[in-house]
């Protein structure tokens, strides 16, 4: 006998309906708390590495540079913005924006000593001894990333190659290729001779007095009359440091 | 770095070119200022009050780097802090400086709170006691140069703060205060 549709029939269907929606509520419930729980767990772990590595990521050069490849290899710039979770998390941001005023700093203040061109050791050996509390942590390819975070703030710094040594230039002077091989024949005792530069590099006379009193008047350069030999010697505070005992970093 | 007695000397001493006046004018302008600074300190703490330009003078060379100062910068040096007043030329030809780490107007201070400090405000010390006696000593005062001294004395004469009355030798000049 085939039951024919009655009111009970509509309530149990109804009913069952009820109670499977109730049903795929709470399953879809129970998995958002799971997601939620393993976020939670996922934020909570990452925060205990970030907190119990903090200290490593602050203190330990090397630390901190691997810390920065294995950023970039993610895609992650912890740098990129100080708001951002690694930044809050780490506090890495405020690190280098501290070091790149600071590299201001000491780049004004040696300014009219070096003539805005100072040597990458130096700085940094000026940078330890002005940050003494946690003194050493600060390698040079933190210097090197402050600086490039600083050219946000428009062309004033740029780090170029001279020989082996890089310099930190902060002031607009553009070296030509005569004066960036002045400057990589002075390496080798701080000082070049006109004589020295001709013969070295062969040029005339005329070529190596014209690119030396460019850099004297840049305030590159000094000169110094006092050997006694006689010869004039061109001295230039940016790879023979004035201010760390001659040494000191090597 | 290198030390003179108990004088720490910076390192700018070291490095030869600021050993030769500089021709180009910045440059030149900071390394006077560091010579300016280096001398007034020197001085001060080695308590040197006349600097004889053609004497020896341990700021004048460093045989480290076996470079000298010529005549022409020990005179730039000190004609710069002359123009500062904080030296004096002794003479017209240059030979003799009076460094005045203290100026003459700081000296004059330094001499009236010495009187008030042992109770001279009304009373009478001789020139002498003033530079070896035992109330100076411990003070600015103990072993000051004569010449400044005078100027000093002079000065507060001038504003009548004291009167300075001759003895029958240079040594028994004496000073009432009237303060």
């Amino acid at each position: 006998m085939r039951r024919r549709p009655g009111i009970g029939g509509l309530q149990t269907a109804a009913a069952a309906r009820d109670q499977f929606r109730l049903l795929g509520e709470n399953v879809a419930k129970i998995r958002t708390d799971l997601m939620k729980e393993q976020l939670a767990t996922f934020r909570s772990q990452l925060e205990d590495f970030a907190r119990k590595h903090k200290n490593d990521i602050r203190k330990n050069p090397a630390f901190r540079s691997q810390f920065h490849e294995m950023c970039a290899k993610v895609g992650v710039d912890p740098l990129a913005s100080n708001k951002g979770f690694w930044a809050e998390l780490l506090g890495i941001g405020d690190f280098y924006y501290e070091l790149g005023v600071q590299i201001v700093d000491i780049c004004l203040a040696t300014r009219s000593l070096n003539g805005g061109l100072i040597n990458l050791q130096e700085l940094c050996y000026l940078l330890r001894q002005r940050r003494k509390s946690d003194r050493g942590v600060v390698s040079e390819d933190d210097c090197l990333r402050a600086i490039s975070k600083l050219k946000a703030l428009g062309n004033g710094f740029e780090v170029i190659s001279v020989g082996k040594k890089k310099l930190v230039r902060s002031v607009p002077t553009e070296l030509n290729k005569d004066h960036n091989e002045i400057l990589e024949l002075a390496q080798a005792q701080g000082f070049v001779t006109v004589d020295e530069v001709e013969r070295r590099l062969s040029w005339t006379s005329g070529r190596a007095i014209d690119a030396l009193d460019t850099l004297l008047d840049e305030g590159l350069a000094m000169i110094d009359d006092g050997h006694r030999d006689g010869k004039r010697r061109y001295w230039f505070p940016c790879v023979s440091p004035i201010s760390s005992s001659l040494g000191v970093d090597s | 770095m290198q030390n003179l007695g108990n004088f720490k000397l910076p390192h700018f001493f070291n490095y030869p070119p600021y050993f030769t006046l500089q021709p180009v004018r910045d440059t030149r302008e900071k390394q006077i200022q560091l010579w300016k600074d280096l001398i007034l300190d020197y001085c001060r703490t080695q308590k040197i009050f006349v600097i004889a330009l053609e004497e020896e003078f341990p700021l004048f060379s460093n045989p480290v780097i076996e470079r000298s100062l010529t005549h022409e910068s020990r005179d730039a040096f000190l004609s710069a802090l002359v123009s500062e007043g904080r030296a004096e030329w002794m003479d017209k030809g240059h030979r003799k400086c009076l460094i005045l780490w203290h100026r003459i107007q700081d000296w004059a201070d330094i001499l009236l709170q010495f009187a008030k400090d042992n109770g001279l405000e009304d009373g009478v010390v001789t020139i002498e006691e003033i530079r070896t006696g035992i109330e100076s000593q411990g003070t600015e005062l103990h072993g000051i140069d004569r010449t400044i001294l005078n100027r000093a004395l002079k000065l507060l004469e001038q504003k009548g703060k004291l009167v300075v009355f001759k003895g029958t030798s240079a040594d028994d000049e004496g000073v009432k205060f009237s303060l």
